[in-house]
């Protein structure tokens, strides 16, 4: 008996060595990738932290403080970013949701040329963002950009003037992110679409045929079946796109300079104020703000598809 | 008793507005695009225009922009950077990413799964959170201002997929074949490298031409890393030329260079795209 248990971890670690030997060559052709990555995650982690909780004065450096939290929180213009963070993130994402759904259902039947269309659909994706950035850089010149050109009425085919004089639409913090937002919506349309599609075929045939036989209408059948059904994969949408929203970069950086989100206020703290500690601490910031967002949309959607799926 | 509305001449109203819908979201998506190809081959004067509207359609269309960029020392040198970068990017990220999607779809090893899971969402991790401490800790490394300091940066960013993709089509590879070379007395890697590879190359090829794209269009890894040596890739010249001096038809035609060969491949791999977009793989 006594020898029994004192064997047991052997025969475990025995089993454990087993188990290893049998797959050393998966294990040692997985390690590569596994370690880049994860020694690439760690690196970074480590690094956010440390720099953020770091301060360096002349007398060396003073560990863990919250000396860069306290400071950015008295930045006015950390305040503003941080700010139009939060609204640039409650209206883009929804949007994002929006017009995927809008642009899935525009082409989710069956009609002439719907491959052609549906290549066409996708081709903001083949765009590099920074390439979609500057055209609306472009479009939304000021003074003399098309969209400044087409609200004045100078062209023929439209000669109704909506605005007296040009727009500067970098000049706004509202307009120039909604130029922003709307570049990122644009680039990011397809892949909403795209779920939401495969959402949309998965839904049997025969749930709307046993609608229809029980007859109910259109909007009886959106509401209580098309909604329903879909809403995994509007979760998904929603949850990939907040992440998305919330770290855009590149549409802010080009086209609302002025008007940093806490993205580009990384890139203003690292470069112009070349204070790495500070960017690490907004990046800090950004990345629980993700985290606490992320697991908010969870529990609501959660809490959503019980209300609505009735069983 | 109940009349559907529907007779020949009539047009039905959810019709009309569907139509609508499919000619407003076309014109959206295409607008942008129409408008850089325009920008491209624009003359001087339908881009300076002096207070005239500017024109729909340039007045004389040319291609002096591209013969330009022909000439252009800085287009020339980013652009083999960026080529660089994106192959050398594909290669460690294939190299290494390949044989761990094999592994993970043909070893049931405890916690498998998980660590699957692990290594595809790295890809979640916000780029412009870990872009700081990358250039902190490749300034010590000197790999800052280096071309292969970006492929490294790049690689992180595409292993994710690679290892997605590449389980995919070892998933659908029967596992019968490797065994089948095994039992013929094949050795675990010779049945990797010469009969798993060959299978599933073209699928491999996809997540190449992908990843090769991922690092071609990057802007934001690419700037930190770059932003105050000589060398730059596409989008970061472009950027650094908007900042500069914003001559939109100059912009223009590096942007359709840069796009073209993304806008020929994506159609290329557009199977394996919409896989990747439903499973949450793609950003």
């Amino acid at each position: 008996m006594t020898s029994y248990s004192s064997n047991l971890p052997a025969v475990k670690n025995k089993g454990i060595m087993v188990a290893i030997r049998r797959n050393i060559f998966g294990i040692i052709i997985l390690a590569p990738a596994a370690l880049y990555l994860a020694g690439f995650l760690l690196i970074i982690l480590f690094k956010v932290v440390q720099l953020a909780l770091t301060l360096t004065g002349p007398q060396g450096d003073l560990f863990p403080t919250a000396h860069h939290f306290v400071r950015l929180s008295k930045n006015p213009e950390f305040q503003g970013a941080f700010l139009r963070t939060v609204w640039f993130t409650l209206i883009g994402t929804p949007l994002e949701l929006i017009i995927g759904m809008a642009a899935a259902f525009l082409v989710v039947g069956e009609f002439k040329g719907r491959g052609v269309i549906r290549s066409l659909m996708i081709l903001p994706l083949a765009i590099p963002s920074i390439v979609t950035a500057i055209m609306l850089y472009i479009i939304f010149d000021f003074p003399g950009g098309h969209v400044n050109d087409l609200l004045m009425g100078r062209h023929a085919f439209f000669p109704f003037q909506v605005i007296s004089h040009p727009l500067d639409w970098r000049g706004s913090g509202f307009f120039s992110l909604m130029v922003a937002m709307f570049g990122k919506v644009w680039r990011d349309m397809p892949i909403s679409m795209l779920i939401i599609l495969a959402g949309l075929q998965a839904i049997g045939k025969d749930q709307y045929e046993a609608a229809k036989t029980l007859g109910a209408n259109a909007f009886q059948t959106f509401f209580r079946i098309t909604l329903p059904l879909l809403t995994p994969a509007m979760a998904t949408v929603l949850v990939l796109r907040s992440i998305e929203v919330w770290k855009e970069f590149i549409f802010p950086f080009i086209l609302a300079g002025s008007y940093p989100l806490l993205a580009t206020l990384i890139d203003q703290a690292y470069h112009e104020w070349r204070n790495p500690n500070e960017a690490c601490a907004i990046a800090f910031i950004l990345l629980v703000l993700i985290i606490m967002s992320t697991v908010l949309i969870f529990h609501v959607l959660k809490w959503l598809r019980r209300r609505l799926v009735r069983v | 008793m109940i009349s559907t509305g529907i007779g020949i001449g009539k047009i039905r109203p959810t019709k009309a507005i569907w139509f609508a819908g499919i000619v407003l979201m076309l014109f959206v998506v295409l607008a942008p695009i129409f408008v850089m190809v325009k920008y491209s081959i624009s003359d001087r004067l339908s881009v300076v225009t002096g207070g005239l509207p500017i024109p729909l359609w340039p007045y004389h269309p040319t291609m002096e922009q591209f013969q330009g960029l022909a000439a252009m020392d800085s287009f020339i040198m980013s652009a083999f950077a960026s080529m660089k970068v994106a192959l050398l990017s594909a290669v460690i990220s294939l190299v290494m990413g390949t044989p761990a999607a094999y592994a993970l779809v043909r070893y049931r090893f405890p916690g498998m799964m998980i660590l699957a899971t692990l290594l595809i969402s790295v890809r979640l991790f916000p780029d412009i959170v870990s872009v700081v401490p990358i250039v902190e800790t490749f300034i010590k490394l000197r790999l800052v201002n280096t071309l292969l300091g970006v492929a490294m940066a790049h690689a992180l960013l595409s292993m994710p997929y690679v290892i997605f993709i590449a389980m995919g089509v070892f998933e659908t590879i029967p596992r019968d074949l490797d065994e089948q070379a095994q039992i013929l007395g094949a050795s675990k890697w010779y049945s990797f490298t010469r009969i798993m590879l060959p299978v599933a190359l073209p699928g491999l090829a996809a997540a190449a031409i992908y990843v090769f794209l991922l690092s071609w269009d990057e802007f934001i890894l690419a700037y930190f890393l770059l932003a105050f040596g000589n060398v730059s890739t596409l989008p970061v010249l472009l950027q650094k030329i908007l900042s500069w001096t914003p001559q939109h038809n100059l912009l223009a035609a590096i942007s359709v260079m840069l796009s073209v060969p993304v806008i020929v491949f994506t159609f290329m791999v557009q199977k394996y795209m919409q896989t990747g977009a439903t499973a949450g793989a793609v950003k």
